[in-house]
């Protein structure tokens, strides 16, 4: 069964004005559905090409086509719709200290046009699928980074987006938590969501087997653009 | 909460700023008011030269009641204009003695057309006056009406000038404090455009935060204004009560208070655009 591309990146290029090449010549194609790791050590420009998907910085050259749509065109102004179609968590959690955790999830409803009730009412089964359901009115505060990030991945999956982006989501968790929010990750996996997970952690990637795209110094190692061959998940880098 | 201290010194501004404009503009209405009244019971008085005839008064009245303008013309003979000053002297009448009626000289008293009541018209018809020649002198006042319409003048041109400032540094100081907001909430904000919040969902809060400020700073001023106009009825000296009397010193109508704070909520919602433009960028 040939999937539909979630993800095409064509000879894209990111050069900051100090000169620094943080993405150079990547190509590569996501398709629907895969689990993808992208591995690299720290300044590999792992979080760098998640914030150009996610329209959170612009390359300085290349196309870039997600969810089918041409984020790299000058004329691309909807990025509220592009980030509704996907779940960003990344390594801070960026979460609202000044909410409770219900709210915090709740916020990614609202914001698409649910009342206020029906956000609350969704957060809270989000929550209760995390394991976090007992916390829902705590503050964010008295959560453990663990459970923090808990609430962040449930905010970026409360939408049921096709395509999560992750950038580094255990980097700040011990090895009990980090297989926790893995369980969670491989749950989603199963029911048809598309990841892409960033991780400087091969540890973390040998142990899974699913297609690993390695970085270095804003370089794809093997510069092929991935593709399934025949069903099997091509794995790279091990 | 923590905006909210912000929040009500720029609305305290704000209200002070559309106080001293409203304050103009009670100002400048009240004396229009007055104008037009003043205006609507002027009468001229055409003195006739010495020596006229009576046989040509007759015909002089009916002539001039065909002017263009005169509704009633009426003769006040020496006699009569003495028992007026006698009238109008009441105790003091006896400064009159020794003083032949004849010294004083006869005149028409002449009450304009409603149409002409207003310092154009005045001026037209004593212009048509002033052709006929058996008349020595028009008076209606001129000095007074024309002082007085520059003195309503000046008052409009400073309201608007003033006025003209104060609304501009309304924008700036809504703007400002909006701009605090939006920093003080810049984490909120970031979060909301991480889970795909649109940049009018982000920034319409804000509009209406501008819009509310100019609400209340408007509110503030006319409820000031108001205080203030009635607390002038409660201390104005008894000696100007009985003249006040006489001069209806009106508060605002409803729809300049209206005008003012829509200009309010207009000038709040601006400075709310100009925070958004500078500092809400879309990420």
């Amino acid at each position: 069964m040939v999937s539909e591309a979630m993800i095409e990146m064509y000879q894209v290029f990111k050069t900051y004005p100090s000169q620094i090449s943080a993405l150079s010549d990547i190509n590569l194609e996501i398709l629907s559905g895969e689990f993808t790791f992208i591995a690299g050590p720290s300044g590999s420009g792992k979080s760098t090409l998640l914030r150009i998907l996610s329209c959170s910085e612009r390359p300085t050259s290349g196309e870039i086509v997600v969810h089918g749509m041409h984020i790299t065109q000058p004329g691309f102004k909807k990025i509220y719709q592009l980030r509704r179609t996907m779940g960003i968590v990344s390594q801070d959690f960026k979460l609202l200290k000044d909410r409770t955790v219900n709210e915090n999830v709740a916020l990614a409803l609202e914001v698409t046009g649910h009342t206020r009730k029906e956000a609350k009412s969704k957060a809270s089964d989000m929550l209760g699928r995390v394991g976090l359901g007992e916390r829902e009115e705590d503050s964010i505060l008295a959560l453990s980074a663990g459970e923090q990030q808990r609430v962040a991945i449930a905010r970026a999956l409360v939408n049921s987006p096709p395509l999560v982006l992750a950038d580094e989501p255990t980097g700040n968790l011990d090895a009990r938590m980090t297989l926790d929010i893995m369980e969670i990750f491989t749950d989603l996996h199963q029911s048809g969501t598309t990841i892409v997970f960033a991780t400087q952690f091969t540890g973390l990637v040998k142990r899974f087997p699913y297609r690993v795209i390695q970085i270095l110094d804003g370089q794809i190692l093997d510069g092929r653009k991935a593709g399934v061959d025949q069903g099997r998940e091509v794995k790279e880098g091990e | 909460m923590g905006n909210l201290f912000p929040n009500l010194i720029t609305i305290g501004i704000i209200a002070i700023s559309m106080l001293i404009f409203s304050t103009f503009t009670l100002l400048a209405f009240n004396l229009t008011n007055f104008l037009k009244i003043w205006e609507d019971k002027i009468e001229v008085i055409a003195y006739l030269k010495r020596g006229t005839p009576s046989t040509e008064v007759e015909p002089l009245l009916n002539k001039t009641r065909l002017l263009e303008g005169v509704e009633i013309v009426r003769y006040v003979s020496p006699y009569d204009a003495m028992t007026f000053m006698e009238t109008k002297l009441g105790r003091q009448k006896n400064l009159l003695e020794g003083i032949q009626p004849t010294v004083l000289p006869p005149s028409f008293e002449i009450q304009l057309r409603k149409d002409y009541r207003n310092s154009t018209g005045i001026k037209e018809v004593v212009a048509r006056l002033k052709e006929i020649p058996q008349f020595e002198e028009i008076q209606y006042g001129q000095e007074w009406v024309e002082t007085f319409s520059v003195l309503v003048h000046i008052l409009r041109l400073t309201q608007w000038i003033l006025g003209g400032l104060l609304l501009i540094a309304i924008v700036f100081i809504t703007s400002n404090t909006l701009q605090l907001t939006i920093s003080s909430r810049r984490e909120e904000i970031e979060v909301m455009c991480w889970v795909g919040a649109s940049p009018a969902f982000i920034r319409i809060p804000f509009y209406v935060e501008g819009l509310i400020q100019g609400l209340l700073g408007g509110g503030l001023a006319i409820l000031f204004l108001f205080l203030l106009h009635q607390g002038f009825f409660l201390y104005i000296p008894p000696s100007m009560q009985s003249w006040l009397a006489k001069i209806p010193v009106l508060f605002l109508p409803p729809e300049t208070i209206a005008r003012i704070l829509l200009g309010g909520m207009v000038l709040g919602f601006f400075g709310s655009i100009v925070a958004s433009m500078r500092v809400l960028k879309y990420k």
